[in-house]
């Protein structure tokens, strides 16, 4: 006695057996449907308040900043803004964020490799608004927040 | 199954088809409201005149529906949807389909060509005959590839008007060189493929070329398109600063700026040299799968003999192309990186990272498929025996490797798991979870995997060479070296900070690829003219090595399905990187889960319709049609 | 060896050494790899190695194995033929009938080993210590999180007397209402502590109080688990929002006393 399938019936299973299996391996890996950012509005009558949400809003959608801001890959955020400015002699908390942002690679916090994109551009591309928010939140961050949408942040 | 059966299947199979076409037609046009008979007739009773209320409702409703239509201004529509599936999966699986037909089609005609001139150059028909059973495989694929060629352009401007509109902005002047060498292509591979053994072996060496040279030139345009969707522009060091800088071939409202740099975009060539590759992995995996299929339906010795060397050959073109491929992948992925880190992040890192953890375990499998085969080819060979007994160790470095690669940098664990590991990763597996490890893993990989397959070469054979001890020793001494650096530069990437550790993965790279080089350079005088007592019997694999052949072929499809979706699903929300934002209910990133479920139902449509090819193919090899004699007729009544 | 478990190393030691002595056929050797494997994945680490990797490995294990075997001719017979002579020879009808019930039955166990794990909430990542937002709200005034501090430390120097009446103040209250949670020795062990999640806060640690701002604590006693911010999800604590029940007065007193019971300093301001 010879237990043996036909051979089209063992082919088709041999195709199905092994898809199904690499789409199991599919399945039970963690799960995560990402929507794209959501389109955030800055209006001028904002408060601070206001604008720090809108500013965490930026940083955790559109500007995805902590996939690397989390003290590995990059310097972490916590008491950003108390540290902004002492990093740099003669360098406001404020001039030093922008700069942060708008040319990272100006200045490295000791410790951590460049590789951070200039935000301004693609495919962040924050705007100066956006960026002003962004700052307003980094300094709500351990510092007092003083930015608003009418300052100047020299780029 | 008789053709006879067949025959009368597909005229069944035919005339049904005309059958359900009309009567789907004609339930279509008769499906509009009418009125029942009888009320017909009280209407005629009543005259022309006198309108019921509701009748006036429903004329008065009609009339305000058409002049409402009439009034409708015409407005060009961005996106159009699909039903249950969705524009964007309609789109992916059409592409995938497309480009794995035409990863075929470019596949085949470099290995026939090369073969083709073994043949020439060894004088030896066999492998001229092999050479002409691959691209028997080619026609049909060649009309797949433009189907699905021309219903993903259909695709693409019915369900995507705009984006399709904007590309077409930026290349229109890319799509009529790209037509022309499609109709070269066409000619060259027909001519390739009738006329062979019609022209002199010089002439149909030059087709088969320039076959190979059209083909790659249509893939380089259609590159282009894509790699320009992901990074719409070059990178250089305008200010000096020894930091590039980016330069976009278009406007920020997208506009063109410079088809140049939108054509030679940043991408452009690592993929151009990463798809040759994976493509000659591929198609020689599908080919082995081919020769597989007919291996397993051979009735006669002779048949199962070349369709065996057919597979082995197939598998063989497969495993030498896909040696070089991680490295490939890593050029790739580390030019994505330098184009744009926030793209690489999302990649390794971010919302793709565990689609890695699955390439990582789909590409073990292929390792071991490859190696497994390997070894079942040692039975078509006496006096294997002491060969055997290394089996066991390239086993245990190839399941090691593969286990440290499928290692996870972050595992997923339940509360109390974490609280016990006191974190989210393991004490001692967390090293095992780094890149240090994982290269390494993989360089090992590719170095038992040439391992195997140098034992396999060898088996059955006595070299002839005067130093052979020497150059054996030396072969050895070549790969344990080769070993030992690697895993020396594993172990002390732990001790660096990460930017020398990431370094350290090209001498890793170059030394395994040198020690391949060199071994393989010592290996060829050594067994040139080698005494064989043990002779190659071909066709006398098991029937599972043959299913291991396809097992790897769809391992191949499928990871080719999964690493599209990636190179594709990077841009996550944009059409074109940072330029075309796109705004259609598909723009989210779907679970890894449902891309998984996407490739999965593409590649099995894939080897539905490959099969169709496989039975198209061996059509040619089977004996003519003759029409029964009286006798035969009378036989069979008889009986 | 640190980090694993030396007496199962050397009781796996020990068994192929056995196996290697009796000279063990193919089969045996097999279902020992595979055996032993396990059992290392599963008890050979002194930190248990998660079930998703153990399960990977295991999976590798399983496919590497299957393809030894059958990668020739001559092993597939090896490891065939003791399995066939099992079924076919008479002399083995009773392990037969063993390994018919045994298999089964460790098909049934492992079902049951599986279904009986406790349950348990799936791990998300969540914020031990989020950040607070730049100011909030107490009793309806306003407190500068980067600059407020407790109004009564600089008793500490200024009238040892008043302190002391404001920690025996915050005495009574933490003995009043916070033990039940976070314990009698503030050791996040209180009568009631087993039922959440997340744990109460142990005061103990050094990796708690040292390394936040009292105004931090602050916030926490004030707001409680409702105050938490997105960061702090899921899983809200279950701490009320003591503003509901104490005074301001009350609250900085309690915040006094569990600095003072465990011996640590606040975090001072700006000090990062």
């Amino acid at each position: 006695m010879k237990l043996s399938l036909p051979m089209p019936v063992k082919m088709v299973g041999v195709v199905l057996g092994t898809t199904a299996f690499y789409m199991y391996l599919g399945q039970i890996v963690p799960q995560k449907e990402v929507p794209p950012p959501p389109p955030v509005l800055i209006s001028e009558d904002m408060t601070t308040e206001e604008l720090i949400e809108v500013g965490l809003e930026l940083a955790n959608g559109k500007g995805i900043c902590f996939s690397c801001h989390n003290d590995v890959r990059a310097p972490g955020f916590d008491g950003i803004g108390s540290r902004a400015g002492t990093r740099i002699e003669g360098m406001s908390d404020v001039e030093y964020l922008a700069q942060s942002l708008y040319d990272p690679d100006a200045f490295l916090v000791p410790g951590f490799a460049q590789g951070m994109q200039k935000m301004n551009e693609p495919p962040i591309s924050f705007t100066d608004d956006e960026m002003r928010a962004v700052i307003v939140w980094l300094q709500s961050q351990g510092g007092t927040p003083t930015v608003t949408l009418d300052t100047d942040l020299g780029y | 199954m008789s053709r006879n059966k067949i025959l009368f299947g597909i005229g069944v199979l035919a005339f049904v088809s005309v059958i359900v076409t009309v009567r789907l037609g004609g339930f279509l046009v008769d499906n509009e409201y009418r009125q029942p008979d009888r009320q017909v007739a009280a209407e005629e009773a009543l005259g022309e005149t006198e309108l019921t209320p509701r009748q006036q409702g429903i004329a008065d409703e009609q009339a305000a529906d058409e002049a409402e239509a009439r009034a409708l201004p015409y407005e060009e529509a961005e996106y159009r949807t699909v039903p249950f599936v969705g524009s964007r999966v309609t789109v992916w699986v059409l592409a995938q389909l497309h480009l794995l037909f035409a990863a075929f089609v470019l596949a085949v005609p470099m290995f026939a060509f090369i073969i083709e001139f073994i043949g020439y150059v060894k004088k030896e028909e066999r492998y001229d005959k092999l050479a002409y059973e691959f691209t028997k495989l080619l026609s049909v694929s060649f009309s797949m590839t433009a189907t699905f060629g021309a219903f993903l352009t259909f695709g693409l401007i019915i369900l995507y008007p705009k984006f399709t509109n904007y590309l077409m902005h930026i290349f229109s002047p890319t799509f009529l060189p790209y037509v022309l060498l499609f109709f070269l292509e066409a000619l060259f591979l027909y001519s390739y493929y009738y006329g062979w053994g019609k022209f002199g072996p010089k002439v149909h060496l030059f087709l088969g070329f320039m076959l190979n040279v059209v083909g790659t030139a249509i893939m380089f345009i259609a590159n282009a398109w894509l790699t320009f969707m992901m990074s719409p522009g070059k990178r250089e060091d305008l200010d000096g600063d020894g930091v590039p800088d980016f330069v976009s071939a278009v406007s920020e409202s997208g506009a063109l700026l410079s088809l140049r740099d939108a054509f030679f975009n940043f991408t452009w060539m690592p993929i151009n040299i990463h798809r040759i590759i994976a493509n000659v992995a591929f198609g020689g995996s599908i080919a082995a799968a081919y020769a597989a299929f007919r291996y397993l339906q051979a009735k006669t010795d002779e048949e199962k003999a070349h369709f065996d060397w057919m597979g082995y050959i197939g598998n063989f073109v497969a495993i030498i192309a896909f040696l070089p491929l991680p490295f490939a992948g890593y050029y790739l992925a580390s030019e994505i990186y330098a184009f744009s880190q926030t793209l690489g992040i999302q990649m390794m890192g971010g919302t793709f990272s565990w689609l890695f953890v699955i390439q990582a375990a789909v590409i073990g499998n292929l390792f071991l498929g490859a190696n497994y085969y390997l070894w079942l080819g040692m039975g078509r060979i006496e006096g294997t025996a002491h060969f055997q007994k290394f089996i066991k160790y390239l086993l245990i470095a190839i399941a090691l490797c593969f286990a440290v690669w499928a290692t996870p940098r972050y595992a997923i664990a339940s509360v109390s798991e974490i609280a016990a590991m006191g974190g989210s990763s393991h004490p001692q597996l967390s090293y095992l979870g780094q890149m240090s490890a994982k290269n390494t893993a993989v360089n090992i990989l590719i170095l038992s995997t040439y391992m195997s397959f140098l034992l396999y070469r060898r088996t059955g054979k006595q070299s002839t060479h005067p130093q052979r001890q020497l150059l054996s020793r030396a072969q050895v001494i070549v790969f344990a070296a080769t070993a030992a650096l690697v895993i020396f530069y594993g172990i002390y990437g732990y001790y660096v900070d990460a930017a020398t550790r990431i370094r350290f993965a090209i001498p890793q790279v170059y030394s395994v690829l040198a020690a391949m080089a060199v071994i393989t350079i010592i290996d060829l005088p050594l067994y040139r003219n080698a005494r064989q007592p043990g002779e190659t019997q071909w066709g006398k694999m098991p029937a599972i090595s043959q299913y291991a052949l396809i097992f790897i072929a769809l391992s191949f499809t499928w990871l080719m399905g999964l690493m599209g979706y990636v190179r594709s699903g990077l841009r996550q929300e944009w059409h074109v990187y940072g330029v075309v934002l796109d705004t259609s209910p598909d723009a989210y990133t779907p679970t890894l889960g449902f891309a998984t479920q996407v490739v999965s139902v593409t590649v099995l449509i894939f080897f539905g319709l490959i099969g169709v090819v496989f039975w198209l193919s061996s059509l040619s090899g089977k004996k003519a049609y003759e029409p029964k004699t009286a006798a035969e007729l009378e036989g069979g009544q008889a009986a | 060896m640190d980090g694993f478990n030396l007496p199962v190393l050397l009781a796996l030691v020990a068994v192929a050494g056995l196996l290697v002595w009796r000279r063990a056929n193919t089969l045996t050797w097999l279902l020992f790899s595979w055996g032993a494997l396990w059992a290392f994945f599963k008890y050979g680490f002194t930190v248990p190695i998660p079930q998703s990797v153990a399960t990977i490995y295991l999976g590798i294990t399983t496919l590497a194995l299957v393809c030894f075997a059958s990668s020739s001719r001559q092993r597939l017979a090896e490891v065939t033929s003791p399995i066939v002579r099992l079924i076919r020879e008479p002399r083995y009808k009773l392990p037969l009938a063993a390994l018919l019930v045994a298999l089964p039955a460790l098909a049934a166990y492992n079902v049951y080993a599986d279904m009986n794990v406790p349950l348990e909430a799936p791990g998300f990542g969540r914020e031990v210590h989020p950040s607070p937002n730049p100011t909030i709200t107490v009793h309806g005034e306003t407190i500068d999180m980067a600059t407020a501090d407790n109004p009564y430390t600089h008793l500490h120097e200024d009238d040892p007397e008043a302190y002391e009446e404001h920690l025996e103040n915050g005495r009574r209250v933490y003995y009043e209402n916070c033990f039940w949670c976070h314990g009698d020795g503030m050791g996040g062990d209180g009568m009631f502590a087993h039922g959440l999640n997340p744990v109460p806060s142990n005061f103990n640690d050094s990796g708690t109080l040292p390394i936040l701002q009292s105004s931090f604590v602050h916030w926490r006693i004030a707001l409680g688990g409702p105050g938490l911010p997105e960061g702090g999800t899921p899983w809200d604590s279950a701490m009320p929002a003591w503003e509901k029940f104490l005074t301001t007065e009350e609250m900085w007193d309690v915040n006094l006393f569990i600095y003072d019971f465990n011996g640590f300093e606040p975090r001072a301001l700006g000090q990062h």
